[in-house]
């Protein structure tokens, strides 16, 4: 586990989950990354932005993610990150032990069945 | 594929640093302003961004980089730790530096004899040596060996499959380039032409000699030569080919030059390489040298175990193949037991028996690695004390904050930079110490290379990271885990209940560890003088003999030589200091020679082994080496001529073997036939050693006066007695033998000199386990001390009050030497248990003394026990001079 951030506000690991998803749909920069988690989740997630340059790092440590510099539509230089077939790999078996904590707090909860 | 991405990322951070961070700053800005755009005013986004340079260190953290930041942190602070208390840090400095060097230079020697491969041979490991076992020994004790003979090469060969396969060589490093005695030695080899095929060894300028050249009985006087004799004795001439070289009489051409990192086989390099169909066979042998039967070994076998080769076969069908030879050979006493072993390049490793410098070197191996413990054992010590010292700012540290594993992490980091410094004077001793080493244990190899080689360097460093990690991991863990709360308020009385018993426990570790080291030495010491005091039967101390050696077929007649050393002879009666002069044909206890002889009961056919040997003498050389006469009489004067000789001198052990329980005195015996003229025993003379100053059993001797016939000729001897010193003796000698006989190559040497070789495993035992030892007793000794001083100050307080109490000085001194001396003798019962358990180790390097002798044991306790007392002497007396107000006011 990665250790947390003490700011991002989230539990820990989720972040990285998160960015990984958003990757899976497109290359995005950093702050594209960012303004595509701030709306999807309504505003309901907002994580201190500069948070995300640690997670993205970790990722590319960990061969999920690949960079590359490149050109925004205005002409700007900027550099944009890929997920990987490993990143997938990741980020599938992240969600499923998300799913899994989540399922469990809701037993706890009795909001679900017990198993 | 995205391994290696990651793998990719994480480098360029590493390597580019500066790089990654400025992107990484771009990247930030970037995003900042985009979000300004979007949030309208600069302030907004910075908030909703966070703080940027906590961000930019957290990446920083993430790479291998920032990983090293922690460590060059720790490692400053260690640094300006160890500034602020010079004397610690030299204590445990010198400290480590004496393991650390002691172990490497123990290394350079094991090194070379267990792990450094010859040099240019291909793929070393495949390579197989043939080790004999033979089992008709003079005292029936089988002994391994290398040698063999022709006859013996071929059945090899045979069993290996393919004579190509199958190389043979024998060494002889006291070849000369010329016929004098006086021209440079040379090291040679002679082998057969596939010997460098097997090796994989290839020239670098020429070739090398083929199987044309090489067939015996018409072999081609050609020789190839190693890289560094081309280099210093042909002046790297590049057209050296064709040079040629006088060896022993025989001129050779130069048809090759070897790569410069082959120089052959054995531990000592050799200089060039000649066909093995030119091998000088012996004056004594008559017909072709490689179908003699006995006495022409010294040749050694190697192979290339290839892929397909069943090493097991092999030796299973050698081992068949030499015992049937056998049968052939000796029909009388076939050694049917004879066996075949396989043995690697590095003979140290194959079997056979290992000869003392290999025993002593692994010793000292062991040794090293005691000294290494009684050192980290006091670097353990001495740390603990200054952690203790510095329990407050550790609790302020953890109070604040610190993770344990950092806190652990940054007192590993000090103790392993104290380490490294310590690998510098350590390299250094290393490279003092293994020279020394090596002139001691292996003094006849020349030694090319400097005892520093990286490998030692390197083994260096690896000590000390070992050192380092060992010494430092019971401190670190030690310090993490204070009381916390006991530690923040004023300063602790404790010595802490836990904390001394570890410190004891590790004077008893040294203390048990020095006397294991300390009865050793004293073990080897004993056995020196046990050696020493052993009655060879000649006076040695005493004893100079000189002869002349002359080049091949270049002696003068027999007269000539006789009347020049009668002549020295009587020259040197006269001078003071010397008591006799006698003469001899061959050095004592440097050769025998045989000659029949029959007696009414016995002939020399009929013993076994242990057959008699003979010896000429001229008239007075008993007294003169030191032989006691105990029965009869010396000869009465030198015979010359051809007559057989009318007296005979027989020394004991021959008299009560022969003759036993009769007087050997008036006995005949009957020289070369049986009905020679009756030779008459006038004397019996005390036993004296043949070969080896260590000798079982006394060899059996008879004598004869000096030029009478018969025997072989090793050079005329002169035997010089002298009452005092022996070099203006051995001076005026060598004068003389070289004022008469310009052309030969006079040697004079005491017998001491001679013998030195067979006292040297005892005197190098003695020599090298005593020093380590009293090296290790100072080490524990200063442990002992530390740690009494240490215990002492924690009590102060403790003092104080019995003091108060009405305590007398002796009281008190009783109290602390006591103590120390009761945690030494813990440790001498503990080190007694190890001496009895790993005695067997040196068992076979002592002599006359049993590795368990409870004497020496019980001397080496009571001075272990003594001196631990000495050293705990000064802190007790410091402890009982605490005036007991101080004591009871200070916190």
């Amino acid at each position: 586990m990665p250790p947390a951030t003490p700011r991002s506000g989230l539990l820990p690991g989720t972040l990285d989950m998160l960015v990984l998803r958003t990757l899976s749909l497109g290359s995005l920069h950093g702050y594209g990354v960012a303004q595509h988690i701030e709306q999807i989740s309504n505003g309901a997630l907002q994580v201190e932005q500069g948070s995300l340059y640690p997670a993205l790092e970790r990722l590319q440590n960990a061969g999920s993610i690949g960079s590359k510099w490149g050109k925004t539509s205005t002409g700007r230089r900027a550099r944009y990150y890929t997920i990987t077939a490993k990143g997938e790999r990741q980020l599938g078996k992240e969600i499923d032990s998300f799913d899994n904590v989540l399922l469990a707090i809701a037993r706890v909860l009795g909001r679900a069945e017990k198993a | 594929m995205s391994t290696f991405l990651g793998l990719k990322h994480r480098l360029r951070s590493l390597l580019f640093p500066a790089a990654h961070a400025k992107e990484l700053a771009e990247e930030m800005q970037f995003h900042m302003e985009l979000d300004t755009m979007h949030q309208g005013e600069t302030k907004k986004a910075a908030i909703r961004f966070g703080n940027r340079t906590y961000y930019a260190e957290e990446v920083r953290r993430m790479t291998w980089l920032g990983a090293l930041d922690v460590t060059r942190q720790d490692a400053r602070h260690a640094w300006r730790g160890m500034l602020h208390s010079p004397a610690f840090t030299a204590m445990v400095v010198l400290t480590l530096a004496l393991g650390i060097g002691v172990n490497a230079a123990t290394f350079t020697v094991l090194d070379v004899l267990f792990l450094r491969e010859p040099g240019g041979v291909q793929a070393p490991s495949e390579i197989r040596r043939f080790h004999v076992q033979h089992f008709n020994t003079g005292d029936g004790v089988p002994f391994y060996t290398q040698s063999m003979n022709y006859l013996m090469y071929r059945e090899f060969a045979a069993a290996v499959g393919d004579p190509a396969k199958l190389a043979l060589y024998s060494t002889d490093n006291s070849l000369r380039l010329g016929r004098h005695p006086r021209d440079p030695k040379v090291r040679g080899v002679y082998a057969t032409s596939n010997y460098f095929r097997v090796l994989g060894a290839h020239t670098v300028i020429g070739r090398l000699y083929n199987e044309a050249e090489d067939r015996l009985g018409a072999g081609s006087p050609v020789v190839v030569v190693s890289h560094r004799f081309w280099k210093t004795q042909l002046g790297a001439d590049s057209a050296a080919l064709g040079h040629t070289l006088d060896v022993g009489g025989t001129k050779h051409t130069v048809i090759g030059v070897l790569d410069p990192a082959f120089g052959g086989t054995e531990l000592q390099a050799s200089d060039i390489w000649i066909p093995l169909a030119m091998f000088p066979a012996p004056s004594w042998v008559t017909g072709p040298w490689w179908e003699e039967k006995f006495n022409m070994n010294g040749f050694r076998a190697l192979y290339r175990l290839e892929p397909g080769m069943n090493e097991n076969q092999i030796v299973a069908r050698a081992t068949q193949r030499i015992r049937a030879l056998q049968r052939v050979i000796n029909p009388v006493r076939p050694d049917t037991q004879m066996n075949t072993f396989s043995g690697t390049l590095l003979e140290a490793r194959g079997p056979g028996k290992q000869g003392y410098e290999r025993l002593i070197s692994t010793r000292l191996g062991g040794v090293a690695i005691i000294v290494m413990l009684i050192a980290c054992a006091n670097v353990i010590n001495l740390l603990l004390a200054r952690a203790v010292r510095r329990r407050h700012e550790f609790s302020i540290r953890l109070a604040l904050g610190i993770s344990r594993s950092r806190l652990m992490r940054m007192l590993t980091t000090e103790t392993l930079l104290l380490a490294f410094i310590a690998t510098i004077p350590a390299v250094l001793a290393a490279w003092w110490g293994g020279t020394i080493l090596r002139q001691l244990l292996l003094p006849d190899v020349q030694w090319y290379d400097a005892a520093l080689s990286w490998r030692v360097v390197l083994f260096a460093f690896g000590t000390a990271l070992l050192a380092g990690l060992v010494a430092g991991i019971i401190p670190a863990l030690q310090a993490s885990r204070p009381d916390l709360n006991n530690e923040l308020k004023s300063a602790a009385r404790s010595g802490g209940g836990h904390r001394s018993r570890l410190r004891t426990t590790l004077v008893v570790m040294q203390a048990a560890l020095s006397l294991v080291l300390l009865t050793g030495s004293a073990l080897f010491v004993q056995s020196l003088r046990n050696v020493q005091a052993l009655n060879i039967g000649f006076d040695a101390p005493h004893l100079i003999y000189g002869l002349v050696n002359f080049a091949k077929g270049e002696t003068p007649p027999k007269a000539v030589v006789d009347a020049a050393l009668t002549d020295i002879s009587a020259r040197l009666r006269d001078r003071a200091g010397v008591v006799s002069v006698a003469r001899g044909w061959i050095e004592p206890m440097r050769g025998m020679s045989w000659m029949t002889f029959f007696t009414a009961h016995d002939s020399s056919g009929s013993f076994k082994h242990g057959q008699p040997t003979t010896s000429h003498v001229s008239p007075g050389y008993f007294s003169t080496v030191g032989m006691r006469m105990l029965r009869g009489r010396d000869f009465s004067s030198a015979v010359s001529g051809s007559v057989a000789p009318a007296e005979v001198v027989v020394n004991d052990a021959f008299a009560k073997r022969l003759w036993p329980g009769e007087d050997a005195l008036g006995q005949c015996i009957h020289l070369k036939t049986i009905d020679a003229p009756c030779s008459v025993v006038v004397g019996v003379v005390e036993n004296a050693r043949m070969n080896k100053v260590l000798e079982d059993e006394a060899a059996l001797q008879f004598y004869l006066p000096f030029g009478s016939p018969g025997g072989v000729q090793y050079g005329e001897l002169v035997v010089v007695r002298t009452n005092g010193s022996t070099s203006i003796a051995a001076n005026e000698l060598r004068n003389g033998l070289r004022a008469a006989f310009p052309a030969g190559e006079p040697s004079v040497r005491t017998m001491s000199e001679s013998l030195e070789p067979e006292y040297r495993p005892w005197q190098l035992g003695a020599k090298l386990f005593t020093s380590f030892g009293i090296l290790a007793l100072v080490v524990a000794l200063i442990g002992i001390y530390s740690t009494v001083s240490y215990s002492v100050a924690q009590r102060t307080h403790e003092f104080g009050v019995r003091i108060a109490l009405g305590a007398q000085l002796g009281d008190l001194l009783r109290h602390v030497i006591g103590e120390g001396v009761r945690t030494v003798l813990l440790g001498v019962g503990a080190g007694v248990i190890l001496v009895l358990a790993g005695g067997r180790l040196i068992a076979s390097l002592l002599y006359g003394v049993d590795a368990s002798d409870p004497w020496t044991m019980m001397t080496v306790a009571l001075t272990l026990l003594a001196a631990a007392a000495l050293a705990a002497v000064v802190p007790a007396w410091r402890a009982a001079r605490v005036n007991p107000l101080t004591a009871l006011r200070a916190e």
